[in-house]
C-alpha cells in the first residue's frame, strides 16, 4: 500500500527549506503513518531526491505529519538547476510513494 | 442551513495566491456581496526580484506588472459593493502602485476611492545591521523585511478602500482587516492569523493542488472554474471557511489541514511579525456542503526581530537547455546524449551543472516510482551556472551539435537564460523598520 492510499500530501518551501505535509484520511491511518513514516525512513527516501536533514513533527490532533528539510533547496528555488521553476512542488510524492503495511484486522 | 451567518462579524475572501493567479475569481468575490474585503496575495521571492530590477532602471517602476490587468475589472466590482481591496501587489514599489491604482480608479469610473500605500519593508540601507544567515556572495539587489499588521491597520482606520503594500507577512494582510472586529484577546488574533494563512494561497484551500487519499480529485472543468475561499469570522476569531454557492471546489478537513500546515516550519510555533502562533491544537470541523469551521489557534509569543529576505545577484548567467528524443528507444538515445554531454561539459564543477532526462529523473532524481517502461518520448535537460553569456552559448551549441553527431532524432530544442539570484534570510531589529502610510 502507498502512503498516498491513506493520506494526502503537499510540498512547500521558504528560501532553502523544504516542507512536506501528510494528512491521514482517518485516525487508524494516522497511527499507521505515525509509527511507520519515521524520521529515519523519511530521511532515507528524501536523500534519494535532494540534500538536507529531515525534522518531523507529529500532530495527532490534526491527524497530520509535518516534515521540514533544512538546506534541501540551496540558494532558494531561483537558484535551482532543476528543469523549470518550482520542481519541489512535486516533492511530497517522495513520501506519498512510500510503502506502508496494511493495518492488521 | 449554515447558521453561522448571523454570528459572523466580518467576511473576507482570498482573491489571489500569487502574482500570476487568475483575475476572475477575485472579481467574482468582490462583486458578490458575500464579503466585506478581498485580499490578493501577489508577492513571492521570485516576483520581488524582477520588481527590484525594474525599479533600478526607473524609480517609478517595480510594482506588480499585472497590476493594471488585475485591477481594471476588480476596482468597479469592489466600488459597487463597497468591498475593500488589500494586496501586496506593490511589490518593490508600493507608493508608486498606490498612485497608479488611484489613477485607474478614476479611469474605470470609480472616483473617490481612497488608495493607501504601506511602505517601510525596504531595509536595504540597513544591510550592515542585518544578521544574515550566510555571507553575501555577490551584489545585494534588495533587502525586504516582512512587515506585520501595524501599517495596514493604520491605513484601514484612516478609511482606505484599497491598501497596497510590498513585503508583508501574507497572513497579516488578512489579520489586519479582521482586527477591529475581534474581541481583543491574543487568541482571537491568533485565529485571525490562522484564517489569513488558510486563505492566502487562494485555491489551495478549496481543492486546488490537492489529491485525496487513493487518488480522487476534481475534474478539469472544476479546476477551470475553481471557487476561491471565503471566511466568515466571529468575534473570537473562529470562522467558517467556504466557497461561493455554485462554485466548484472542495472544502473539508483534508484540504483545510493541508493548507493550515503549508509552508510553516514548527506547527506549534508559526512565526509571523505580530505573533508566534501554535496551530497544533486547531480544530477543523466539517459542517457539510463545502463548509468547515476552524478554531483553536493560540498566541504563544511575539518574535523579537523581523525576518528579512535578501536578494543577491551573482555574477554570470544561468543557462537552461532541452532537447527531445521520440520513438522506439528514445530513452536509450537520450541516455547516450546525456553521457556525451557530460564528457563534453566536464570542465564544469560538479555542483554547477545538472544533466537529466525529463520524463524519467528530472524532478525527483529518480526517487519516485522506479520504472523500466520505455517512454514514447523524453527530453534531455541541462542547466548550469555559467561565468558569462559565452559559456552559456557553448552549452546550447554542445546540445545542438548532438542533433548531427549524437543519437538519432534529437530535436525540438529550447534554450533560455536567466540571471543568477540567490535568496538569503536575515533578521533585523524592529526599531530599524519604520512603517508609514502614503496616499495615492
Amino acid at each position: 500500500m502507498r502512503v498516498g492510499d491513506i493520506a494526502c500530501g503537499r510540498s512547500g518551501d521558504k528560501a532553502s527549506t523544504l516542507d512536506l505535509t501528510l494528512v491521514a484520511q482517518d485516525e487508524a491511518s494516522y497511527r499507521l503513518l505515525e509509527s511507520t513514516v519515521t524520521v529515519e525512513r523519511a530521511q532515507a527516501e528524501i536523500s534519494r531526491a535532494m540534500p538536507g536533514t529531515v525534522r518531523r513533527y507529529a500532530l495527532p490532533d490534526l491527524l497530520a505529519l509535518k516534515f521540514v528539510i533544512d538546506d534541501a533547496l540551496p540558494g532558494g528555488v531561483y537558484a535551482s538547476l532543476h528543469a523549470g521553476m518550482h520542481w519541489q512542488k512535486a516533492a511530497a510524492y517522495v513520501l506519498l510513494e512510500m510503502d506502508v503495511e496494511e493495518p492488521k484486522h | 442551513m449554515d447558521t453561522s451567518s448571523s454570528e459572523s462579524v466580518r467576511r473576507i475572501g482570498g482573491g489571489a495566491g500569487f502574482a500570476g493567479d487568475r483575475i476572475d475569481p477575485a472579481v467574482a468575490l468582490a462583486g458578490s456581496d458575500a464579503i466585506d474585503a478581498v485580499v490578493l496575495e501577489c508577492l513571492a521571492e521570485r516576483t520581488l526580484v524582477p520588481g527590484l530590477r525594474a525599479r533600478r532602471q526607473n524609480p517609478d517602476a517595480g510594482s506588480d506588472p499585472r497590476l493594471r490587468r488585475r485591477l481594471l475589472p476588480l476596482l468597479p466590482a469592489a466600488h459597487k459593493t463597497g468591498c475593500r481591496i488589500i494586496s501586496n501587489l506593490g511589490a518593490a514599489n508600493p507608493a508608486a502602485a498606490a498612485r497608479q491604482i488611484a489613477r485607474l480608479a478614476d479611469e474605470v469610473g470609480a472616483p473617490g476611492m481612497r488608495v493607501a500605500g504601506v511602505v517601510g519593508d525596504d531595509v536595504v540601507r540597513h544591510a550592515d545591521a542585518i544578521a544574515w544567515e550566510e555571507p553575501i556572495q555577490g551584489t545585494l539587489l534588495g533587502a525586504h523585511a516582512y512587515l506585520g499588521t501595524e501599517g495596514l491597520i493604520a491605513a484601514i482606520s484612516e478609511g482606505a478602500d484599497v491598501v497596497v503594500t510590498g513585503r508583508v507577512a501574507d497572513s497579516a494582510l488578512f489579520a489586519a482587516e479582521l482586527m477591529p472586529f475581534l474581541d481583543g484577546t491574543d487568541d482571537a488574533f491568533a485565529n485571525a492569523v490562522m484564517i489569513g494563512h488558510l486563505l492566502e494561497c487562494s485555491g489551495q484551500v478549496t481543492g486546488g493542488n490537492f489529491e485525496a487519499p487513493g487518488g480522487g480529485s476534481l475534474d478539469g472543468a472544476s479546476y477551470a472554474r475553481l471557487g476561491y475561499p471565503i471566511a466568515r469570522v466571529e468575534r473570537d476569531g473562529s470562522a467558517v471557511i467556504h466557497i461561493l454557492d455554485g462554485a466548484p471546489g472542495r472544502v473539508d478537513r483534508l484540504t483545510c489541514t493541508l493548507q493550515l500546515l503549508y509552508e510553516i516550519h514548527d506547527p506549534s510555533a508559526y512565526i509571523t511579525p505580530d505573533a508566534i502562533v501554535d496551530f497544533s491544537k486547531v480544530r477543523i470541523e466539517e459542517l457539510g456542503n463545502n463548509r468547515v469551521r476552524v478554531s483553536g489557534a493560540r498566541k504563544v509569543g511575539r518574535p523579537e526581530k523581523l525576518k528579512v529576505s535578501g536578494f543577491v545577484e551573482r555574477p554570470g548567467t544561468h543557462a537552461d537547455v532541452e532537447m527531445s528524443y521520440a520513438g522506439t528507444g528514445a530513452l536509450t538515445r537520450a541516455r547516450h546524449a546525456a553521457e556525451a554531454l557530460r564528457i563534453r561539459l566536464e570542465y564544469f564543477a560538479e555542483d554547477a551543472i545538472r544533466i537529466d532526462i525529463v520524463g524519467v529523473d528530472s524532478v525527483l532524481s529518480g526517487a519516485s516510482l522506479p520504472s523500466n517502461a520505455s517512454p514514447p518520448e523524453v527530453r534531455i535537460h541541462v542547466s548550469a551556472f555559467c561565468r558569462d553569456e559565452e559559456e552559456a552559448q557553448s552549452i546550447e551549441d554542445e546540445m545542438y551539435t548532438l542533433s548531427i553527431c549524437g543519437p538519432a532524432g534529437g530535436g525540438s530544442m529550447r534554450s533560455e537564460r536567466r540571471p543568477r539570484v540567490t535568496v538569503i534570510d536575515g533578521l533585523i531589529d524592529r526599531s530599524l523598520v519604520e512603517t508609514t502610510v502614503v496616499w495615492g
